[in-house]
């Protein structure tokens, strides 16, 4: 598999499906889960890495997928936004950040609910300081960050009634 | 971007051979953190891609070998930043590699693709030069321990020959007690580039070492192996001297959007002076 | 759960698809055989055009058009919300850097990236001015061509317009102290986290355009003037923004992308990247000059305000920004004699456009820093001086113009009393207060219409654009109440101007008071209906029939609009319909076509703690407390004051434009344009509101949501100039600004 090539099939598990495509290898990530596999919650911005707007978990961690290749994510795990509802119910976290007023324009909110659900995976009791340290990786230029950090401590209080 | 062919070697040997036969032609993809950048503004344009990824001899680890703390070239800054190991004998290092980029830059970014990018501000940079790493490359030529001193050359260049990848960085165990801290200068309190960086670590012989980047082409380090840094009792003018010494390497560009030359080295000595007291305290607390 | 009832806060209407990543923002319509187009631009502000060579780049497999000025109808189309100055593309000449020469469409994006980096353009970079100095010099070249502005005796400069608003005699006044400074805020962008994205497509014998636009019925009525066709066959499709903030209000590229769906029969999207977007959009920059003039005793004796705003190469809506936020500049107080003086002066830089605050927030910072500087010369406190000047309810403070419409002492009180103004301060803290005001809406047109389905839900169709600030919503929340539908049994329909009546725009913080109102009205109609024909099945008068909210109020009882609905509309069925039409025409006799609807007031206060060190400014705590008349849904309230607040923090300490002295950005994207991160917070942000249910719109509320950015940077300066003794006059205060001005400070 170390002949050098334009064009990469690959495989990858995506919110639980596997799906299978042909790629090119300059297309990030980013560029397939929206142009091949129809899958819009993962929003362009910066392409850079530093706006977290196409954040998705990538074999259990968040990654910038505007930063991966999509050839890098052969034989992964992904989760993306979609992925997050449970049988067609919200989340407790995705219910959360309606209860708490987290959501303005929504087009940063994909990021920071899979920042938030990979936070509380690893860590379900954060405090403050590392939940603002957590999700540093997702702008919000309308600003709801305090809404946030409400809504991914209100989502931890939710897990255990 | 740029089309490019896309290689995903298994074994290292192929990768070698894969790096001698493209040279310059071919880029390295490990954390993509920078490349991709690149790729895409078009200031790499390779006609090879080598992903390192899936090369077995390559793979993540943090191994302790032959008197050394042994970090594999796909060791990602999240792991090393929260490694028990890293935080205990190399704290400077784990603090380093906390504060690369977001949680989502550092589940990616290598400590060897750090290194070898070559930026004078890269946060891991001081660090390594304070514990004395030494970068192991593995080329046609064999195996080479390149002590990261002499790695760096100026941005985006490094002493890496035709062929040879880094495959893990090394440092030595510590045979004595060190306090040490990374500390930067940033435009906000959010992830930022870094316009001063700076490693400052006291050993238990009265040894302190300061390394500093993004105040020059390469990070630098300093050693006063005169006691009076380590000495708190010492008198400011003596230590002030010696500061000046030390930072006598650094000249920052004029060029820079994210901080001024004057601005940089005015916090050169601020940061020192601070990091100074922290790595004393630290000695001093074990 | 909450009823939905107007002063609660239930969930955000449109919230779910938000949250499950199902709500299609414009960049997530794919429309079949779609053509991908790319922008080329040059590297250089300013350049005469040579020649375009598109001929290697049509070669490229997949590309269907390269569009220049030669291609489109002759002379090329020009459009602009205040003077029809913007051409489709570059005609001849590009005037900032990132104006775009051409437009390439393509099967894919990778075709289309590599043609547009294919077409070959022939160019000779001119002389440019980048900065005030540079143009207002005598010699500076000419922005605009002077044919463009007949009869103006400007034409001939760089200055575009000049807004003059005063009373009293400022020259007569004699003041005992005069505080005499300069202030300069620095040029910024918007930012929005949704990059600006158009797509348009032929449509039968129209055109078919969506937009992040927040104004869809303007941007219908350019792409009708530009194409030469009926409203009637232009629709546009206005999605929720992701984020607007005034840089998505007027047309920038959608014109272009519609003549090429046009020529080539097809679907085109253009999606800008983020650094077109900054290319696209931003805040006027300022330098104020402004003279203040106190008694011992505090009074304010006059205000002479001097700004000079840059703006950039097409006006866009850059001019009104500049009347309208120089107006009440002299700020929220009873000064006898005021002359302000603002001009806008174009320049070879990104047009600027509306951005939350619109021209407020650069003379706020001058007027209100100098004012705290008026304070320490006579030794008054700063908190007392404001207090003892500003306008009461009911004062013309300005004359023959709306009056003072809140109690804005109380605003002031509760802000100083939550930042704890007289208790003291931990060592090396400084403290700083200040107030913003901004005029709301002087026009405006919002037509609603609203329907009351058989089964009692409701749909409501109103042409405001949701971006963030709730404005769903709140015309949710409304109809809820008056018709007694469970919130979530109303649909809100918005941005489509082939569906939804006429809305004039989404600015100025009017949508609650001007299409709030228009939906009460549509509401009230429907319960007019409702009452005659409860009075119709009861067999009473009209006048006997009382409809109030969900409730049909009888002689003897009291009926839901269920149980009169059902019976009513008979075995048909069918719907009620009511319509509302708010109407704030022009007055031509004001200087800015209209007295304000309502007043935006905020206090801001903030204890700040300065490292001297390295020029850190640590906010320990921001209090910002705005006047609200009735927070219809005080949650969404909370969100827009706390992210107004956050927003004017951006700008207050980190945000600005680096340009080298081509006139390149040299800043342009995220890596080193800096708004703030969930780790840039204030340590404590505390927000209020005050209600009065004193204003003009549904149930006494105002407008809000720009008065928490106006005076950030003042109440910070002033905090930092508390903590440290130094007044700083130029924003951002970055570290190493901060840094300078402590360590330049001359030694005493």
């Amino acid at each position: 598999m170390s002949e050098p090539a334009r064009v990469f099939p690959i495989e990858l598990t995506v919110n639980g499906h596997r799906r299978a495509v042909e790629v090119a290898v300059h297309h990030t990530l980013l560029d397939v889960l929206r142009d091949d596999l129809g899958l819009t919650g993962a929003k362009e911005c910066c392409l850079v890495g530093e706006c977290g707007a196409c954040t998705v978990v990538l074999d259990g961690r968040t990654v910038d997928s505007c930063l991966v290749l999509a050839v890098e994510a052969d034989g992964t795990e992904i989760t993306t936004v979609e992925g997050l509802a449970v049988d067609r119910d919200l989340s407790p976290l995705q219910q959360a950040f309606l209860d708490t007023g987290a959501v303005q324009c929504g087009f940063c909110i994909p990021g920071q609910l899979l920042s938030a659900h990979v936070l509380l995976a690893d860590n379900p009791h954060p405090s403050v300081p590392e939940i603002q340290e957590g999700l540093a990786g997702n702008l919000c230029r309308c600003g709801c960050y305090q809404q946030i950090t409400e809504a991914v401590l209100a989502a931890t209080d939710r897990a255990h009634r | 971007m740029h089309t490019f062919a896309y290689a995903r070697p298994t074994r290292l040997a192929e990768a070698v051979a894969l790096l001698e036969a493209h040279g310059s032609d071919a880029r390295l993809l490990a954390g993509g953190t920078d490349l991709i950048i690149r790729l895409r503004d078009g200031t790499a344009q390779p006609g090879v891609v080598i992903d390192i990824k899936r090369i077995a001899e390559m793979r993540p680890s943090i191994r302790e070998e032959a008197g050394c703390l042994v970090i594999g070239a796909g060791t990602v800054m999240t792991d090393i930043a929260a490694d028990d190991r890293v935080r205990r004998s190399y704290p400077a290092l784990a603090e380093a590699a906390a504060v690369v980029g977001s949680v989502q830059i550092r589940n990616r970014a290598t400590l060897a693709g750090n290194v070898c990018n070559a930026s004078p501000a890269a946060d891991t940079a001081p660090a390594l030069l304070v514990y004395g790493a030494r970068v192991v490359a593995v080329g046609p030529a064999g195996t080479r321990h390149i002590p990261i001193d002499t790695f760096f050359v100026r941005s985006g260049v490094t002493t890496l020959a035709r062929g040879e990848i880094v495959t893990a960085i090394e440092m030595p165990v510590p045979d004595r007690a060190m306090g040490a801290v990374h500390v930067r200068r940033t435009r906000r309190r959010g992830h930022d580039l870094a316009s001063v960086t700076l490693c400052c670590g006291v050993d238990a012989a009265g040894v302190t070492r300061l390394a500093y980047g993004s105040v020059g082409p390469r990070p630098v380090l300093g050693v006063d192996e005169s006691g009076v840094l380590a000495d708190p009792a010492a008198p400011d003018a003596a230590k002030g001297a010696i500061f000046e010494r030390l930072f006598a390497d650094a000249s920052p560009s004029p060029r820079s959007m994210r901080a001024s030359p004057d601005y940089r080295l005015a916090m050169l000595r601020v940061l020192g002076a601070r990091a100074l007291s922290t790595a004393i305290d630290r000695l001093a607390q074990g | 759960m909450s009823t939905g009832r107007i002063g609660t806060s239930p969930n955000r209407v449109g919230g779910i698809g938000r949250v499950t990543g199902l709500n299609e923002y414009v960049a997530d319509i794919r429309l079949p055989g779609v053509l991908e187009a790319r922008l080329v631009t040059l590297d250089c502000a300013r350049a005469r055009i040579i020649s375009i060579d598109a001929s290697d780049a049509i070669k490229v497999p997949g590309v269907r058009l390269v569009m220049t000025a030669a291609d489109l109808p002759q002379p090329v189309p020009r459009f602009g919300p205040q003077f029809e100055d913007r051409p489709v593309i570059a005609v001849g000449e590009t005037k900032y850097h990132g104006e775009p020469v051409a437009l390439v469409a393509a099967e894919t994006k990778d075709a289309a990236e590599e043609a547009a980096g294919l077409v070959h353009v022939e160019y000779e970079e001119l002389p440019a001015v980048f900065t005030l100095a540079a143009a207002l010099d005598r010699a500076a070249p000419l922005v605009q061509e002077p044919a463009l502005r007949p009869n103006d005796r400007l034409a001939a400069t760089n200055v575009l317009r000049e807004h003059r608003i005063g009373w009293g005699d400022v020259d007569a006044a004699t003041a005992d102290v005069v505080v005499d400074n300069t202030y300069t805020f620095p040029m910024v962008t918007h930012f929005a986290i949704e990059p600006h994205a158009f797509m348009a497509a032929p449509d039968g014998d129209g055109i078919a355009v969506w937009s992040t636009i927040q104004h869809p019925n303007w941007l219908q009525k350019v792409i009708a003037s530009v194409l030469g066709l009926p409203l009637s066959k232009v629709r546009v499709f206005a999605p929720d923004p992701g984020g607007g903030f005034g840089g998505k209000q007027h047309a920038k590229l959608e014109p272009l992308v519609a003549f090429a769906a046009q020529r080539t029969g097809r679907p085109v999207r253009l999606i800008l990247s983020l650094e077109e977007s900054f290319q696209a959009a931003r805040r006027a920059s300022c330098e104020v000059r402004v003279r203040t003039g106190v008694d011992h005793d505090g009074a304010l004796v006059f205000e002479d305000i001097t700004a000079d705003y840059l703006i950039g190469a097409y006006a866009d809506i850059a001019d009104r920004v500049v009347g309208k936020g120089s107006y009440p500049a002299a700020g929220p107080y009873n000064v006898p004699a005021v002359r302000i003086l603002a001009r806008s002066v174009l320049s070879h830089t990104v047009p600027s456009t509306a951005f939350r605050g619109f021209g407020n927030p650069q003379v706020n910072w001058a007027v209100e820093s100098n004012l705290d500087e008026a304070a320490r010369a006579i030794g008054m406190d700063r908190l007392a001086i404001r207090l003892r000047n500003l306008a009461k309810k009911g004062d013309a403070f300005i004359p023959f113009d709306t009056p003072a419409d809140g109690d804005w002492q109380q605003t002031v009180r509760r802000a100083a009393e939550l930042i704890g103004w007289d208790t003291p301060l931990p060592a090396g803290h400084g403290r700083g207060l200040a107030v913003g005001i901004k005029s709301g809406p002087t026009t405006g047109l919002s037509y609603s219409t609203v329907r009351l389905l058989g089964d009692g839900s409701v749909i409501v169709l109103a042409g405001t654009s949701d971006m963030g600030q709730g404005a769903r919503t709140v015309f949710a929340q409304i109809a809820a109440q008056e018709l007694g539908a469970p919130l979530d049994w109303v649909t809100v329909v918005m941005g489509d101007t082939a569906i939804v009546p006429y809305d004039q725009q989404t600015s100025a913080s009017r949508s609650t008071v001007l299409m709030g109102n228009s939906v009460l009205q549509a509401c009230r109609s429907i319960q007019a209906q409702l009452r005659a024909m409860a009075a119709r099945l009861h067999g009473l008068d009209d006048s006997e029939v009382r409809v109030d909210g969900g409730v049909v109020h009888l002689p003897d009882r009291e009926l839901s609009v269920l149980d009169v609905l059902k019976p009513g509309l008979g075995r048909l069925g069918g719907e009620l319909t009511g319509n509302g039409e708010v109407r704030k025409d022009a007055d031509p006799s004001h200087p800015l076509s209209g007295a304000p609807a309502f007043f935006e007031f905020n206090c801001t206060a903030i204890e700040a703690d300065v490292d001297a060190a390295t020029g850190d400014i640590v906010i320990v705590k921001h209090v910002t407390v705005s006047d609200v008349g009735k927070a219809l849904n005080p949650l969404q309230v909370t969100m827009q004051d706390e992210g107004a607040a956050i927003q004017g923090l951006g700008h207050t300490l980190m945000e600005h434009y680096t340009y080298d002295e081509k006139g390149r950005i040299r800043n342009l994207g995220a890596i080193d344009y800096r708004i703030p991160t969930s780790m840039d917070l204030p340590l404590d942000l505390i927000s209020e509101a005050v209600e009065n249910e004193d204003g003009p719109g549904p149930y006494g509320s105002k407008g809000m949501s720009e008065g928490a950015l106006l005076c950030v940077a003042s109440a910070v300066g002033a905090a930092v100039r508390d903590a440290t003794g130094i007044a700083i006059r130029d924003l951002p205060l970055t570290p190493e600004r901060v840094w300078r001005a402590l360590h330049e400070r001359p030694t005493p």
